[in-house]
């Protein structure tokens, strides 16, 4: 073995693991030590005081209904929209693409909000018109409700679970549908003991995945949630480091590890499901490939349903926001409201120090932590891809293992780790925080840009004459363009949006684009929400469609 | 049982262009016969198939399984595909991956509410004729090729099908084990004595397992025989050239004599397998390359013919040679110990059985 490479490899598993394994460390010893330092004596006061608190029976139970719920609901509907667009004669399938895609491009936390400013019971504005047509004493709608989180949140999961599932359903051997026609069983037989069974593995996976990401969600729960008084975890855990007087960081960490817990196992039987489906592969027919299912007189109506799902997907929440940022204050839209209209929410925000400084903060932490987290990513995947060693092996699972890290809970650990150091309620532990908590982001399009330079392209370049750098820099370096720029694009977005992690880690002077939306939910301005909000999904999208145009340039002919 | 298919049409609309899969095709499958669709691949022979076990819906005509009907446009009858009692095996086997070898294979009897017992008990037996005993809790996932097949088949055959179909079932396998999987298919159908429609792209597949063949092109069926009159006698020259290696000669009738047909053309005068062909038709000659054996003796008579040796290819059992008579050079298989060289000069007989003539 090449000692630089070893040297390397042993480098990174150093970088990565205090930057992941760390927290996590600084965590469970806060939750076991006495006194607001994590290195107090060893008790588990902690614990007791946490798990015994009267409110967590309702916490537990509303965090098992929001969790399960929403996953079912994302899950549901992403086998039926995978089923449609694979199996169906359904028209213009990229609709399919919109809702998997462009919904990734609205911060979850603004997709809440504009959900809140369509259905909340006082002047949500569907609640509005339904109850003037209707001549209703009360609204007939209330968002900040258990139902109302479960159903943003299982929208929001939606394009992750449709995009496990998908693939899976293209995937799928339709001889093994009709060979079961063929041995007697009706259609119906055929979709429950062949069709759903054969799929389980990709279904559960996304179910999973759900659970995970819906354990972590912060942007519902604060958004839905708290307004109704529906507490889940997440927003247990952020009302006790937020607010009351003695902050007591102790009991969040002993409460935060059961979810961390569970969401590191669930992960792990992720990984362990998305395997199980790949094994389930079988041979692929050549050639034929027999008619899609004619849906006849359905047709239409499906089209219909899943043009509204586009719709309610993609235009809505972006239309709701703009429009609330030009009305005065909420209000169904008509004839008045449009006369009323002005920049007034605009100017408020535009000149507004603070949110000047948290779209400062964001560009900053953007910018430079994309940078420097593609920077470490590159290696990262470098040595994962093409140093086969095992401590590549433990390198690449220590570098994935963020992925099952609910943000407000590694946040807590984070914070025991910077209160040790200089770095504490600057903008520099919001960057380290976020390189950490999203690698896996930066390591992913760099591994599988990797993957696609064969040794031989390497070697033949050596053979052909050319020095390491030289093949670096001819060879190498214009293969891996098309994934550093995606892999920056993604950390970058993910970071101007990053909500769950920073409203632990930001202080007075580091905030951020999401806290200070997050502040303008809490104090019912929506106007300056929208606002702000749409300059977010503005640098989202901007960084998205330069991304595309540089990668277009860039990528090599084929 | 007897499979009757009468006027069955059946077009598809790709890419704005329609295309033709079957073109009013009228066929009689014997019953208890192995009976083979051979062409090309796009001939339409997996659409036919399709068809006849009800997977895919034809535009026209009827088709009969035994005494019943199971589609008609006329008379608007359409038996669904579990409706039609039949076996089949698919190209990529299509063996449940979530289930083990017992489950796939009993699932035909279990859908049709056969007693457990008894599921079990014809599991038993058809997975011995398979020679598959042993493997009844083996995931479905850890089957080899072979193996998978075998369970393919032993689902085609538990629920005792009227009739069972093949697509193409060996065209995943390598080699060796495809030559022997056929062997193994071509016993297990023969002890069995049941109607079977294997559908094939491969000549030698088709040869050696089929009582019956019909050769099909562009839709339609061209010609059905044994494979001996298929290889030997084909009425049709597209037949004679996809069936095996053919040296196809343009020639012109002279006469019919002692229950000969007698053409010229570029080898000479030569007398032909007879033909009711009119005298003065221009017609193909069609000669199999193991049919002429070259020497280097001085041999003379009626039907032989000199040439010389253009080029000679050793492929492991034979020399495949190219003899030049003339313009025409003919593909000839020579054995691999004779003792010749590019250039030399050649003669051979025919013999009139093996000279068949084809209306152009």
């Amino acid at each position: 073995m090449d000692p630089a490479r070893t040297k390397l490899t042993f480098g990174l598993i150093l970088i990565v693991g205090v930057l992941t394994v760390g927290p996590v460390v600084m965590l469970t010893l806060g939750s076991f030590s006495e006194g607001l330092t994590a290195f107090g004596r060893f008790t588990t006061d902690k614990y007791v005081s946490a798990y015994t608190d009267p409110a967590i029976l309702e916490v537990l139970f509303n965090t098992v209904v929001f969790v399960l719920g929403s996953s079912l609901v994302s899950t549901v509907l992403a086998l039926f929209l995978a089923y449609l667009n694979n199996r169906t004669d359904i028209p213009f399938k990229f609709l399919f693409r919109i809702l998997s895609i462009v919904p990734m491009m609205i911060p979850h936390l603004l997709f809440a909000a504009s959900w809140a400013l369509l259905l909340n019971p006082s002047n949500g504005m569907i609640n509005v018109l339904i109850k003037s047509a209707f001549s209703l004493e009360s609204a007939p709608f209330n968002i900040y409700s258990l139902w109302g989180m479960i159903l943003v949140e299982g929208l929001l999961d939606l394009p992750i679970a449709y995009l496990i599932i998908a693939p899976a359903m293209a995937s799928f051997d339709v001889a093994l549908e009709e060979s079961s026609r063929v041995f007697g069983a009706s259609p119906w037989r055929t979709l429950f003991r062949i069709t759903l069974p054969v799929l389980r593995p990709a279904i559960l996976a996304a179910f999973i995945l759900g659970v995970v990401r819906s354990l972590a969600s912060f942007a519902t729960p604060s958004v839905i949630g708290m307004p109704g008084r529906v507490n889940v975890l997440a927003t247990h855990l952020y009302q006790m480091i937020a607010t009351g007087f003695a902050t007591d960081y102790g009991k969040a960490a002993a409460l935060g590890m059961s979810v961390l817990v569970a969401s590191v196992t669930l992960i792990f039987i992720y990984r362990a499901m998305t395997a199980e489906s790949e094994k389930f592969v079988t041979i692929s027919g050549r050639g034929y490939r027999p008619a899609v299912i004619e849906l006849k007189g359905a047709r239409i109506p499906l089209f219909i349903a899943v043009a509204l799902l586009s719709f309610v997907m993609a235009i809505l929440p972006v239309a709701v926001l703009i429009y609330t940022s030009f009305v005065p204050y909420v209000m169904a839209p008509s004839a008045r409201a449009f006369e009323l209209m002005s920049l007034r929410h605009w100017t408020a925000v535009l000149t507004d120090p603070l949110s000047l400084l948290s779209l400062k903060n964001s560009l900053f932490l953007g910018v430079a932590g994309a940078t420097a987290g593609v920077a470490l990513s590159i290696f990262v995947a470098y040595v994962v891809v093409k140093v086969k060693t095992r401590a590549a092996g433990i390198l690449e699972s220590l570098s994935y293992l963020s992925f099952s890290f609910p943000g407000i809970v590694i946040g807590v650990g984070f914070m025991w780790f910077f209160v040790q150091t200089p770095l504490y309620a600057t903008i520099w532990a919001l960057l380290i925080g976020y390189i950490a908590t999203y690698l896996p982001y930066g390591i992913r399009p760099l591994a599988s840009a990797f993957i696609q330079i064969h040794a031989h392209l390497e070697e033949s370049s050596q053979v052909c004459g050319a020095r390491p750098l030289t093949t670096m820099r001819r060879i190498i370096a214009p293969l891996l363009v098309p994934g550093i720029v995606s892999a920056w694009v993604l950390m970058a977005t993910m970071f101007v949006r990053e909500l769950t992690l920073s409203v632990v880690l930001s202080r007075p002077g580091t905030e951020v684009l999401a806290v200070q939306i997050l502040r303008f939910a809490d104090d019912g301005l929506w106007g300056r929400l929208a606002a702000l909000g749409i300059i977010m999904i503005a640098i989202s999208t901007t960084l998205v469609i330069l991304a595309n145009m540089v990668g277009a340039r860039l990528r090599p002919e084929p | 049982m007897e499979i009757q298919i009468s006027g069955v049409s059946k077009r598809y609309v790709s890419e704005g262009k329609t295309i033709v899969a079957l073109d009013d095709v009228n066929l009689t499958i014997p019953a208890n016969r192995i009976f083979t669709l051979l062409g090309p691949s796009g001939c339409g022979k997996t659409t036919l198939l399709r068809c006849i076990v009800g997977l895919e819906t034809p535009d026209s005509g009827e088709i009969r399984i035994g005494d019943d009907i199971v589609w008609s446009r006329d008379r608007n009858i359409a038996v669904p595909p579990e409706k039609r009692g039949l076996g089949m095996v698919f190209q990529t086997y299509a063996i449940w991956p979530h289930m083990n070898v017992f489950d796939n294979v009993a699932y035909p009897l279990q859908v049709r509410g056969v007693a457990p017992d008894v599921v079990r008990q014809r599991v038993e037996k058809t997975l011995h004729f398979v020679r598959l005993e042993g493997f009844e809790r083996r995931p479905a996932t850890r089957l080899s090729g072979g193996q998978q097949q075998r369970v393919a088949l032993a689902r085609a055959l538990v629920g005792e099908p009227k009739v069972i179909l093949f697509d193409e079932p060996l065209s995943n396998l390598d080699a060796k084990l495809r030559e022997e999987t056929r062997k193994e298919l071509r016993t297990f159908l023969g002890e069995l004595k049941i109607t079977a429609v294997y559908v094939t792209h491969d000549r030698v597949e088709a040869l050696a397992l089929s009582d019956s063949i019909a050769v099909m092109r562009a839709g339609q069926i061209i010609e059905v025989g044994t494979p001996r009159k298929i290889y030997f006698d084909a009425d049709h020259r597209f037949v004679a050239d996809f069936i095996g290696r053919a040296n196809l000669v343009q020639a012109k009738v002279r006469a019919h004599a002692n229950g000969q047909t007698i053409v010229d053309c570029g080898l000479g005068t030569i007398a032909c397998q007879q033909r009711d062909l009119a005298v003065g038709a221009e017609v193909t000659l069609c000669i199999r390359p193991e049919f002429i054996h070259v020497t280097t003796d001085d041999i003379g008579g009626a039907n032989v013919v000199a040439g010389s040796v253009d080029s000679l290819v050793f492929v492991g059992e034979t020399y495949e040679g190219e003899i030049r008579v003339g313009q025409d050079v003919l593909l000839a298989k020579i054995d691999p110990d004779a003792r010749l060289a590019e250039g030399d000069a050649v003669r051979f007989r025919l013999d009139p059985a093996h000279c068949l003539l084809l209306a152009i």
